[in-house]
């Protein structure tokens, strides 16, 4: 229920890191997302689409790394290109 | 292409209030407990015979979240001691900006113990870090025994699990035993206290837990 904030914060930490380096885009951001922090992975997967479309950042992969018995709710890493 | 590694948490800024809160409530010395639970589970009830047992004197206060409506502060209010009410308004959980805006005007120094109804909802509610001392997770009976197993996280991450409404035990297929096996499956050194706000059974072991809590916390260097 809660995944629509969670992807507007994921979304705003990728519009930081891209602010930092002008003329790149980003590609892909990779998250890890553990069994215990209440998150559904694919209404979050569907949260950062509805986020990212028709926007600047479309299309930005995602890459969800999964982790059992975890509390991770993490951003791992940023795929840019120039 | 180009990686970069961000290794940054995606409720950060949540985290960053919840810390500061919690050493807020450090050197105040307030014991916080953040009590979760799916709807309907009693934790107004549990709150209301909480406070209900305390002399008039207890340096106590209430926080309690729901969607919509004051009607759990309301029920609150009526044993004396400071109560807020969070109305969301959408939101299935508490953040710890909600709890900062909450505590305004309230003296920390002069409160031993907070505690903090989020919204029923058993998801959520177990991201959100609010600078709680501990987690308490209320499940009755009226639920099934198998939740912790079906709802891991909130288990996983409360100190305490509250099995509440055992008066009704004769009438539904609660299993106590396999609910405690399922809650210490998840989270082995789970401590675990039965209550019932109707008969009044096991407050005394619950207000008892709370008083220790409260002792430890004072007696911790600061």
């Amino acid at each position: 229920m809660h995944e629509m904030g969670i992807a507007g914060s994921v979304i705003d930490a990728v519009r930081v890191e891209v602010t930092r380096r002008p003329g790149a885009r980003a590609t892909k951001v990779g998250l890890r997302i553990g069994e215990w922090c209440g998150v559904d992975v694919e209404s979050l997967r569907f949260c950062l689409e509805v986020l990212v479309k028709d926007t600047e950042l479309e299309p930005l992969a995602v890459d969800i790394d999964f982790r059992a018995q975890a509390s991770d709710l993490d951003i791992a890493y940023l795929e840019l290109e120039e | 292409m180009e990686r970069v590694a961000i290794e940054k948490k995606v409720l950060s800024e949540n985290d960053r209030i919840a810390q500061a809160l919690r050493q807020q409530f450090a050197e105040c010395g307030t014991l916080v407990l953040n009590c979760i639970s799916s709807p309907g589970s009693g934790k107004t009830s549990l709150l209301e015979r909480t406070l209900e047992g305390f002399p008039p004197d207890t340096r106590v206060a209430v926080v309690t979240g729901d969607i919509q409506t004051d009607n759990d502060a309301r029920r609150l209010a009526r044993f004396g001691f400071p109560v807020r009410q969070i109305t969301t308004a959408g939101a299935c959980h508490l953040d710890a900006r909600m709890v900062e805006k909450s505590l305004q005007g309230w003296d920390l120094g002069r409160l031993d113990l907070l505690l903090i109804e989020n919204v029923g909802n058993l998801v959520c509610p177990t991201s959100y870090d609010l600078g709680e001392e501990s987690k308490i997770v209320i499940l009755s009976v009226t639920e099934g025994d198998d939740k912790p197993l079906k709802y891991p996280g909130a288990f996983a991450k409360s100190r305490l699990m509250v099995l509440n409404k055992i008066d009704l035990l004769p009438y539904v297929p609660f299993d106590m035993e396999a609910a405690r096996r399922n809650a210490r499956s998840i989270h082995p050194d789970m401590e675990i206290i039965e209550t019932s706000c109707t008969s009044g059974s096991g407050l005394d072991t619950w207000r008892q837990w709370i008083g220790e809590r409260m002792r430890s916390r004072a007696l911790k260097p600061s």
